[in-house]
């Protein structure tokens, strides 16, 4: 076992591996905040990638309805019972020590997947959903924990539920990798894709058991297992629409509700990001701070993002996504004037933004949110791609026209 | 469970060392070959007629088996098995072409691997490659000294769907290989055209790999609770990774058997230690000549030594009520 740092979790911790050489990190943040479940990025995902015999129960893009909903059923809370059997009471935080960029939501004081693994019959702790989990990706679709007569109000609505979208995390640390006993997996120099060999898999289904996101999938018609590639010919910038340039994966490219921003992040060999001001995934995740990481406390330090959803209660919530929830829910509430303009780049452009510069605006709105007042400002953000060339200029305020009254044929 | 714990312990072990003993004496009887030193020798004789692929040709009832111990696989992750104990192995050779035939007792027949839950069951037989000088690790070989590997499945390429009648699918927009991944990537487990087994090669732990050949045949059959496989491939290897037998000459041969639905795969195994594996110019010899006395003295002393088990597992089972 080597001993990793993990900025995740303030700490270092152990893995079957060493860190490798990075350049960049493929990196998402999704806005939970704004999905509407439309499924469009399902859909796009499964009409390229898995559409063929033996493909029937795969989706590497799923969306589940948070908290009874999810593909496969229950996985979550199922690695969260495994973990917590494992070390009972002891999977806990202490949020005081937060620290920068090494330690941003403190230091989990818990075990990961794999420190609660005997590294002898598994090197991660997991389980394998059989094939009646896979069978209903979107069961509990809508589904509320309550309905409360009198309706709900924020900051907490007493019956809720809300949209988790999911594609495989690209993990710095994989459990899927550190599983494969014969190292059919990889994880990419050039862009820390998490990839199966497909030549030389044998079907094991170590890494279905291992990943804790359950986002390996088995194929019974090659007998090897299958998963998100990350869309890399797009990553690559091998579709002639950017002209050799890295192109955002079909999921986000497709993404209905504009929720979804994805790019590649400079790391350095501890996994830790570069400081990159201008990048706008950076921003979001260690300025802004308004993105977290999924079940950070599984230790495979995971590369998409949530914005946690606002009415949702906090202990679901900082058991989803670590001790940041309430200053992310904060940050998100009452933004920066900064932040605002750069959730306008959500879904702006195909193409990926590397950078980005804001151009100020007027003021053109008060509002009071939660008793506070705000200011709008109809700011410019204008997007680079990765020669710095500009790819995208969109403003705060959407631009908006009237139709003459006697067209209207409402 | 309550009254066998109350059983006094020297009664047990008594019984259990009657036990072994009687095993001992009914394996002489059956003409067995057991352990009886730490290396043992399994000899492949020669044959009078090609006996094909079918585990039940009537060649193998009449060729002596050798009873090969297995244990868990413990050397290295993904550690585990260990729940089929022992396989009785038996080889011939017709026309410089090597058959060995595994047999083992799996109450479970897992046949099938279209669930993800599902594990079929396999067994395989290593050999050192040609190239090696001298034994290698029988843990999957090792840099300079590999091991060729013959692995058969209970399994065969499917889908799902076959699992469920009733289902229905729009359209499959292409089934060109490039659409089965693992196919076009040239994985033999996903070729519909590789047989059950496989011909594979390893120089260490997590380097198993598909031959350049796929040139090992091999046929399984399950009938009341036991797995039969025949093995079969011509004693001249194709490369020097892979193994080479001359009759007249020893190698080295070892078993895994992996049982599906205890969730064995790769390293999840039971495993032998390496046998030598004679590769006899001799034809397979007669059953030997019954020799009444030795046969009378030794079923005599069975139902001396039988009788007293019997008698001390009573005696346990009365103590165990008493205290009970």
């Amino acid at each position: 076992m080597a001993k990793v740092y993990n900025w995740q979790l303030g700490r270092e911790m152990d893995y079957r591996f060493p860190n490798g050489k990075a350049k960049r990190q493929f990196a998402a943040v999704f806005n939970i905040n704004r999905c509407i479940a439309c499924q469009t990025c399902s859909m796009a995902c499964k009409s390229t990638w898995t559409f063929s015999p033996g493909q029937e129960l795969m989706w590497w893009n799923n969306v589940e309805t948070k908290p009874y909903g999810g593909y496969p059923n229950h996985w979550d809370v199922n690695i969260l019972a495994l973990q917590e059997k494992a070390n009972p009471g002891a999977q806990v935080w202490d949020a005081a020590r937060r620290s920068g960029r090494a330690a941003p939501y403190g230091v989990f004081e818990g075990k990961t997947i794999f420190e609660t693994a005997d590294q002898v019959n598994n090197m991660v702790t997991g389980y394998i959903p059989p094939e009646a989990d896979w069978k209903a990706p979107n069961i509990h679709e809508d589904t509320a924990t309550a309905a409360p007569a009198a309706g709900v109000t924020l900051p907490e609505h007493g019956g809720w539920f809300f949209y988790l979208q999911r594609i495989c995390n690209h993990c710095s640390y994989p459990a899927c990798l550190a599983a494969c006993p014969r190292n059919a997996i990889y994880k990419r120099e050039e862009d820390g894709i998490v990839l199966i060999d497909q030549n030389r898999c044998r079907g094991y289904r170590k890494c279905v058991e291992a990943c804790p996101y359950k986002k390996s999938m088995y194929r019974p018609s090659t007998r090897t297992s299958e998963k998100c590639i990350a869309c890399y010919p797009r990553i690559e910038g091998s579709d002639p629409l950017t002209e050799g340039l890295p192109m955002e994966t079909r999921c986000m490219a497709a993404c209905v509700g504009k929720i979804r921003l994805q790019g590649l992040v400079r790391v350095d060999d501890r996994g830790e990001w570069i400081e990159d001001r201008q990048n706008p995934l950076y921003y979001l995740v260690h300025v802004a701070k308004v993105a977290l990481p999924l079940y950070p406390q599984f230790g495979t330090q995971p590369n998409v993002y949530y914005i946690p959803p606002r009415w949702v209660p906090r202990p679901y919530l900082r058991q989803m996504f670590g001790p940041g929830v309430d200053d992310a829910i904060a940050a998100y509430t009452h933004p920066e004037r900064e932040t605002v303009a750069v959730l306008q780049l959500f879904r702006a452009s195909q193409r990926i933004v590397f950078s980005y510069k804001i151009e100020p605006g007027p003021k053109t709105a008060e509002i009071t949110v939660g008793g506070q007042k705000r200011e709008i400002f109809n700011d410019t953000i204008i997007g680079y791609d990765s020669n710095g060339k500009e790819v995208v200029r969109v403003t705060v305020d959407e631009p908006t026209a009237e139709r003459p009254g006697q067209l209207n044929s409402i | 469970m309550l009254i066998l714990r109350r059983i006094p312990r020297w009664a047990t072990t008594g019984g259990a060392l009657v036990a072994v003993l009687l095993c001992a004496g009914l394996l002489q009887l059956a003409n067995a070959n057991p352990a009886a030193s730490q290396t043992l020798t399994l000899t492949a004789w020669q044959a009078s007629e090609d006996p094909g692929l079918d585990p039940n040709h009537e060649l193998w009832s009449r060729t002596q088996f050798v009873q090969a111990p297995l244990t868990a696989q413990a050397g290295s992750y993904a550690a585990g098995g260990g729940s089929i104990p022992v396989v009785w192995a038996r080889a011939l050779h017709y026309n410089n072409t090597l058959y060995v035939r595994l047999e083992w007792e799996d109450s479970t027949q897992d046949g099938s691997a279209l669930k993800v839950e599902q594990f079929a069951d396999a067994a395989a037989v290593e050999f050192p490659a040609k190239s090696a000088t001298s034994v290698p690790s029988v843990c999957m070989g090792q840099a300079d000294m590999g091991v060729n590997i013959w692995q058969w499945r209970a399994d065969s390429l499917g889908n799902p769907n076959e699992l469920y009648a009733n289902s229905v699918v729009d359209t499959y927009p292409s089934t060109d290989d490039l659409f089965y991944t693992a196919r076009a990537a040239g994985n033999p487990y996903a070729n519909p055209k590789q047989g059950p087994v496989q011909n594979l090669v390893a120089v260490a732990f997590g380097t198993l790999s598909p031959a350049a050949t796929q040139d090992v045949q091999g046929q399984g059959a399950y009938s009341n609770g036991r797995w039969s496989v025949v093995f079969s491939r011509p004693f001249t290897g194709a490369s020097e990774d892979l193994a080479a037998f001359t009759a007249g000459t020893s190698t080295d041969i070892a078993f895994a058997v992996w049982n599906g639905s205890e969730g064995d795969r790769n390293g999840r195994k039971s495993v032998s230690s390496f046998l030598t594996l004679n590769v006899s110019g001799a034809a397979i010899p007669e059953p030997e000549g019954s020799d009444w006395l030795v046969l009378a003295l030794a079923a005599g002393a069975l139902l001396v030594i039988g009788g007293g088990g019997i008698g001390l597992g009573l005696y346990g089972l009365r103590e165990g009520k008493r205290s009970a």
